[in-house]
């Protein structure tokens, strides 16, 4: 009885230590996505903020691409270039397929400004053009500390950059290799193909012993297979994004690489 | 006792061969390939974007030249860095090699070194960082080192993943009989002092 308390209480400090290695393992804490604008540095009035929602979810809309604007109480440390990605895959801001996805990331405490490119974006939001956008439309009104002036400027900006000829860049972002077939996907269709393979011929096998002989199974006839039975099986591998708990009902699974450009103040 | 010894009857084969095949890929008998291929498409990811900044730095050291042809040393470094590293040639097996991983990391974290002391030099001449084309081409090349250091620690986790099941249960018992030619793959030493621009003097 004591045995048997003391293996379970084992295998609890073992869950705890995996939790805690997985905590380590992220470092970085990201705010909620409770909207398209997440202002968790407090620096957007009520209705800035409201007219920001409308104007990203009419965009949304019109384009399928997605634009979040986020303010940081702290880059925790790390770089923005670092921070801002982390923040766009945790998100999983954009669509899944196209990857259209970005992040305009002002981290006021650490003055310093990035727009965070999505795969799918690349091509129209390119890193030249992000650049100019923060040297020339949000770096000069966030010295004056007009952030809702800087923010705006960046985000019409960014709405237009990405508008221009987007049917062209949508085609070229469905080519990411994560949306092909992987290799496991193949390898699963020929291991069931091979079993099916097998069962019918050990059935048909069996069906001409009996047919000959008329008596029990002959040649088909094997002992047992052996076969450790593992805690869970059936984990595909295959990506299943989008479920990311707290998504706020909009984060469709897109993904960044580090495209864009960062400024500072 | 008895059902497990005994032989059985036709309808029990089939319902093995399924049982077999649903325990053997519980038994992460697929894991190996599946860690393979996503550690390769990394590596690929990698060497896409180091080409990338390949293929900025023609056009860089042109415009560089224009305004600041005197800084011939720092340009040349950059030049040949650029042509050695294009040299090495890299496949597959480039992963699972580490003489071959290493040479391909020298070589490139020389091309970051001599890029990061040409963007030092630039800052004494005003007029090529006022020039849009500078300006255009140096922020591709800020947006692209990012990709490459986004790309370099997206591969470095995927190949720990992959080194880590070859080595792990059940993986190591596949990695010894199914998928002997699956070799662990290198990954790249992190050196935070390369990504410090480096200190110039004048």
């Amino acid at each position: 009885m004591l045995c048997r308390f003391r293996a379970a209480w084992d295998r609890v400090i073992l869950g705890v230590l995996l939790c805690v290695v997985a905590v380590a393992a992220y470092a970085l804490t990201f705010p909620e996505l409770t909207g398209r604008v997440v202002d968790d540095a407090g620096i957007l009035d009520p209705s800035t903020k409201a007219a920001l929602e409308r104007k990203l979810a009419e965009f949304e809309t019109k384009t399928t691409g997605q634009l979040v604007v986020v303010t940081l109480k702290s880059l925790q440390g790390t770089s923005i270039e670092d921070y801002g990605y982390q923040l766009g895959r945790h998100w999983q801001i954009g669509q899944k397929e196209k990857n259209t996805g970005a992040l305009l990331v002002v981290a006021p405490n650490e003055r310093k400004v990035r727009i965070e490119v999505g795969y799918g974006f690349e091509g129209t939001l390119t890193d030249a053009v992000s650049k100019l956008i923060i040297e020339n439309s949000i770096i000069p009104r966030l010295r004056a500390n007009d952030f809702a002036g800087g923010i705006g400027r960046g985000v019409d900006d960014i709405i237009q950059a990405v508008s221009v000829d987007s049917e062209e860049w949508k085609a070229r972002a469905k080519r990411r290799p994560d949306d092909e077939p992987s290799l496991l996907d193949v390898l699963a269709l020929l291991f069931f193909l091979f079993v099916f393979f097998m069962i019918v011929r050990s059935v048909a096998r069996q069906d001409r012993g009996y047919a000959q002989t008329g008596a029990g199974p002959r040649r088909g006839a094997r002992g047992p297979i052996f076969i450790p039975i593992p805690g869970s099986w059936g984990s595909s591998g295959s990506s299943w994004s989008g479920g990311f708990p707290g998504g706020g009902g909009f984060s469709g699974g897109g993904s960044f690489g580090g495209g864009g450009a960062s400024g500072s103040w | 006792m008895s059902h497990t010894l005994y032989v059985p009857r036709r309808p029990r084969v089939p319902l093995f061969a399924v049982l077999a095949g649903l325990l053997l890929s519980g038994c992460g008998v697929n894991n190996i390939p599946t860690y393979d291929e996503s550690a390769k498409a990394k590596w690929s990811d990698v060497q896409n974007q180091y080409q990338r900044r390949a293929d900025l730095i023609p056009n860089l050291v042109e415009t560089v030249k224009g305004y600041a042809a005197q800084e011939r040393e720092v340009l040349t470094q950059v030049t040949e860095a650029r042509a050695k590293a294009s040299q090495i040639k890299v496949d597959a097996s480039t992963v699972t090699d580490p003489a071959k991983f290493k040479e391909f990391q020298d070589a490139q974290n020389a091309l970051t070194g001599a890029l990061g002391r040409l963007l030092v030099t630039v800052e004494r001449y005003p007029d090529l960082k006022s020039n849009q084309n500078f300006l255009a081409l140096q922020s591709q090349l800020e947006g692209t080192e990012n990709r490459i250091s986004v790309a370099r620690r997206d591969y470095i986790d995927s190949v720990r993943a992959y080194n880590t099941e070859l080595k792990t249960f059940p993986g190591v018992i596949w990695a010894s009989t199914l998928y002997r030619s699956y070799k662990p793959m290198e990954t790249f030493t992190v050196a935070e002092d390369l990504a410090k621009p480096p200190t110039v003097k004048f």
